[in-house]
This record gives C-alpha cells, sequence and structure tokens, in this order.
C-alpha cells in the first residue's frame, strides 16, 4: 500500500512540474535578474516556494507575488 | 567508508563552484546542505546558477537551523575566543560546526578556525572537517577523480589555479605522497 | 599533545601570512581606495575573510573575487 502512495505521489509531481513549466511565462523569467531567475526556474522544478524564497532573497509573500506575475501556477 | 551528507559554508562553496570539476562533490555525497545564510551571502550569477541547480537536482539542499543550534553556534564562538591560539570564527562556520556535531555531516569549509577546532575544543573532537584539499584526496581515494600517475599533483594545481588558493605545504606533501601511493598500488 | 598542535598552528599561520605578502600584487594594492587597501592589508595579515569584507564594505564573495585581484591567494 505504501508503494501505491508513493507512486500515485511521483507521478501527481510530474504532472505538475509539467502544468508549471507549461504555463510559466518564460519571456518574463528570462528577463529577470539572475537571482531572481534561478528562484522561478528552481520553483518550476519543485514547487517548493520557501525554498525559492530563499535562493530569490525574498518574503515568502514577495516570491508569491512573483510567482503570479510569472504566470506559475501554484499546484496543489 | 563514503560518507552520506556533509555541509557546507559560503567560502568553501564560492570557491569550489570555480573548480572546473565541481561537479565531483556531488559524486561524494548523497547530499550536500547548504545554510541559509549562505543563499544570503552568495551575489555572482556563476555561485548562484550552480547552487540553484544543485537544488534543483536534490544534489543540494538547504538547512534551515533550528533555534538550539544557533545557540550552540553561539557558545562556541565564546569558547573559540577563549583559545588565544585559534583564528577567529563567525556564526556560519560555528553554525556548520554545530550541525556537523548534532548530525554527523562532514564540514566543508575553507574557514581555518573552523578546520582547527576539533584539534582544539574536546565537544567537536569528533567532527570531521574538510576542506578542498581533502575533498579531492577523497575523489581520488573513491575513483571519482582519475589522478596523473605521471603528475601526483596535478590534480590540487587545477584547483589552485581555477581559484587561486593555495594548499600548506605539509598537507598538500601528505595528499601527494598518498596519490603516489595509491598509484603504485594499481 | 595540545601543544605540538598549537606549535603546527602556529607555524602553518605564519608560513600562510608570508605568502599572501609575498604573492600579493601590492602595486594594485597600494592604488586602491584606503578602505579597501586596508582591508587586503588586513587580510593579508590576520587571514580573516569576514572582518576583512566588512573593513572592506563588501561582502564576502565580492572580497574573495577583490583578493583575486590582488593576487593574494586564499592559503588553507
Amino acid at each position: 500500500m505504501g508503494e501505491d502512495v508513493i507512486k500515485e505521489f511521483l507521478e501527481w509531481e510530474v504532472k505538475a512540474r509539467e502544468l508549471r513549466r507549461r504555463m510559466a511565462d518564460w519571456e518574463f523569467i528570462n528577463k529577470q535578474p539572475p537571482r531572481i531567475r534561478e528562484a522561478l526556474k528552481y520553483y518550476i522544478e519543485k514547487g517548493d516556494l520557501y525554498v525559492a524564497s530563499r535562493i530569490a532573497g525574498l518574503s515568502i509573500e514577495e516570491f508569491n507575488e512573483l510567482r503570479i506575475k510569472a504566470r506559475i501556477p501554484n499546484v496543489a | 567508508m563514503r560518507r552520506e551528507f556533509a555541509i557546507a559554508d559560503t567560502c568553501f562553496l564560492i570557491d569550489w563552484s570555480r573548480y572546473r570539476r565541481r561537479d565531483v562533490l556531488f559524486r561524494l555525497f548523497r547530499t550536500v546542505f547548504v545554510p541559509e545564510n549562505v543563499l544570503n551571502e552568495v551575489k555572482s550569477e556563476n555561485v548562484i546558477t550552480w547552487i540553484s541547480e544543485g537544488l534543483r537536482s536534490d544534489r543540494l539542499t538547504l538547512y534551515t537551523p533550528v533555534s538550539d543550534e544557533v545557540e550552540e553556534a553561539r557558545e562556541l564562538i565564546e569558547e573559540s575566543r577563549l583559545h588565544s591560539q585559534l583564528p577567529s570564527m563567525d556564526l556560519p562556520e560555528a553554525l556548520c560546526l554545530v550541525i556537523g556535531r548534532r548530525r554527523g555531516y562532514i564540514v566543508l569549509t575553507e574557514n581555518r578556525a573552523a578546520l582547527l577546532a576539533p584539534k582544539l575544543l574536546n565537544r567537536y573532537r569528533n567532527v570531521e572537517v574538510w576542506r578542498a584539499l581533502e575533498v579531492l584526496l577523497n575523489a581520488i581515494r573513491y575513483n571519482i577523480i582519475e589522478p596523473d600517475c605521471s603528475n601526483p599533483r596535478k590534480v590540487f594545481d587545477e584547483y589552485c589555479h581555477d581559484t587561486l588558493h593555495i594548499f600548506p605545504s605539509k598537507a598538500l606533501n601528505e595528499a601527494i605522497r598518498e596519490v603516489e601511493e595509491l598509484c603504485r598500488r594499481t | 599533545m595540545q601543544e605540538d598542535v598549537i606549535r603546527e598552528i602556529i607555524e602553518e599561520e605564519r608560513e600562510a601570512r608570508e605568502l599572501r605578502r609575498r604573492m600579493a600584487d601590492w602595486e594594485f594594492i597600494n592604488k586602491q581606495p584606503p578602505r579597501i587597501r586596508e582591508a587586503l592589508k588586513y587580510y593579508i595579515e590576520k587571514d580573516d575573510m569576514r572582518l576583512a569584507a566588512k573593513l572592506a564594505g563588501l561582502n564576502i564573495e565580492e572580497f574573495r573575487e577583490l583578493l583575486r585581484k590582488a593576487r593574494i591567494p586564499v592559503v588553507v
């Protein structure tokens, strides 16, 4: 049963990542300064708002605003 | 025996990120933890990009210290100030030592005080502290980097060239002797 | 045994300081604004990068880059 849960979780992670990649405004992302750009790319891959905000040097709230500007969905 | 985890401070990462074979680090450890303060201290595109790529691929993992780790780090700084022979240690390095002690991680640093602390401070005597020299030597021991047996110091010289970092002669000579011995055995 | 360790530490520090003094680009150092110049000189003598960076008014990465420009090696 544990294996099923893990399998389901991993499949969900893959779908969520694909969605974030597809919906993101890459033109906006690639125009950002390096730290912000890397933080957004990190968020797209991992969906981890906290770590992404640390990379960006922003508060979680500030980064969340940025995520919205970059049109990256919070898939939860 | 290969170790699973390490924790790296800023001074290690900013030099190591310039090394031509920097990704060998990720073959030595399951993951390398990066304390949060490192992200505050790192500014250049090269280092930020490398760290971010590492975080994305789980080869690096962010470490958020808890308050009693920070408290122990402050105690460690005070204790280090009681030893006049010890160079000064700041909070980031002290935190890495504390985490190394509590969690058994190898501490990656270029801070001399952190390097010497296990030799002088009883509480930290079991903490393993590596600088780039030890990382390179272990990469050779575990066949992650193949040494040039016709020039056993080459791997170390490459690092020095890429980073403008010099290893103390005694430690370097010991490392070279070990590489020569490994070469003789193969 | 601790005395041996301390003796070794002192000897290594002396060797490192000599190397920093000898390899430094003193022409470059002496051309720097006072704050930077003093921070570099401090670092050569004391090997404390964080404090030297603060003296220079730079972050640690910027100061490390400055050390390279001044040809001052990190000896560890």
